[in-house]
């Protein structure tokens, strides 16, 4: 099998959350002969070579983060771009983003299913998964951590072709938190969080309050 | 205020939408934004974490999310492309993220990033052409989420007299 693997992340290569998902989903992927061809969409002089590997490959996988609650802007600009298909193609996608909760990316797998319908492919599934933020600005062991399972869920696709099985299914975590960890989360978030928003901010010179109002 | 932003090249919608809102006692503000410069979000997250609140693209978008973040609502105009809003619509959405800050509560169950000002618009969508209606209802409802309103609905192009109730 090969796979065209589309990063459609309009953040540059260097720093996409999307990149490092994708280079241990490709480890697992590989294990068993499997191969890929990778293109990043925030680069546009790739775009032509891009629609080229999308015209004569038939197993595509998109990968993206969340953008309000959806597809990114600079994603649908370049899918605009192709043309739709009728030579059997399978398209699947790795949706992710930086909420915990599966249910925050239900609305843009819905927007995903769409659109392979709309490009003539036959849709294969997308592997949802949140809490994704973080991967960053961490290095080493701590993204390790992160991204490290998504070198199973390579494994899995390299064995399905789809991303439907129980274990992809399973990989998306709770649908939502419950009441009494909401609680817990709460607290959380109002002070540790806060204090790491803040050294995230600080390491890029942030030099006003982050509730700062310019307007 | 109302803020009506226009990413399509036909003004013909913009024109009936100002005429049909000529006996509303509403302010409201109309911006052609096809011919002005609107990148699309880059994912930096300068907004959140190095320049809170302010976009790291410096283009037209700038005079736009000044307006936002102080009207009562605000509307965009799109073209459709694959079922969904083109790239145009979706980048005035995208661009919105200012508005929010970095930090996180939960609201109605889920988390959400805490808004930056004390009150953002409801949001209302007009499309051109043909897009999977049922699922961009639902899309809008879920972006007004972000801002912690609600969404003045979706509609077509030959529902404007209805759009402008939810205005006036």
């Amino acid at each position: 099998m090969h796979v065209l693997i589309i990063n459609g992340s309009p953040r540059v290569k260097k720093y996409s959350n999307t990149n490092a998902i994708l280079e241990k989903f490709t480890e697992g992927l590989c294990e068993n002969g499997t191969t890929f061809e990778q293109y990043e969409i925030s680069d546009k002089n790739s775009w032509d070579q891009i629609r080229q590997s999308y015209d004569r490959n038939t197993i595509i996988l998109v990968a993206l983060p969340l953008y309000v609650e959806s597809i990114p802007g600079l994603l649908i600009e370049f899918l605009e771009t192709l043309t739709p298909k009728s030579d059997g193609s399978k398209m699947v996608f790795l949706l992710q983003g930086g909420f915990m909760e599966g249910v925050q990316l239900r609305c843009g797998e819905a927007c995903l299913k769409i659109i392979a319908d709309k490009l003539g492919c036959e849709y294969m599934g997308t592997l949802v998964k949140g809490d994704n933020f973080c991967i960053r600005f961490f290095e080493g062991e701590w993204r390790e951590n992160i991204t490290g399972a998504y070198a199973d869920m390579g494994r899995e696709f390299a064995a399905h072709g789809n991303f439907n099985s129980k274990a992809c299914k399973k990989f998306t975590g709770p649908e939502t938190i419950p009441f009494f960890v909401r609680i817990h989360v709460g607290h959380i978030l109002n002070t540790q969080a806060k204090t790491g928003f803040e050294q995230m901010a600080a390491v890029l010179d942030c030099n006003k309050p982050l509730d700062y109002k310019p307007y | 205020m109302i803020l009506i932003v226009n990413t399509t090249a036909d003004t013909s919608v913009t024109d009936e939408l100002k005429k049909r809102m000529s006996e509303c006692t509403t302010d409201f503000e109309v911006i052609e934004a096809e011919s002005l410069k609107i990148s699309h979000c880059i994912g930096c997250n300068y907004c959140w974490l190095k320049t809170p609140g302010e976009c790291t693209i410096k283009d037209d978008y700038e005079m736009i999310l000044k307006k936002v973040v102080h009207a009562d609502q605000m509307w965009v105009v799109s073209d459709t492309a694959l079922g969904f809003i083109d790239h145009k619509g979706k980048n005035v959405y995208d661009r919105m993220i200012p508005a929010l800050t970095m930090y996180l509560k939960f609201y109605k169950g889920q988390l959400r990033h805490v808004p930056r000002y004390q009150k953002l618009p409801d949001i209302g969508l007009i499309y051109l052409g043909s897009a999977d209606k049922a699922f961009l209802k639902r899309w809008n409802e879920r972006a007004a989420l972000n801002f912690m309103r609600k969404s003045l609905g979706v509609f077509e192009r030959d529902e404007l007299k209805e759009a402008v109730s939810c205005m006036c």
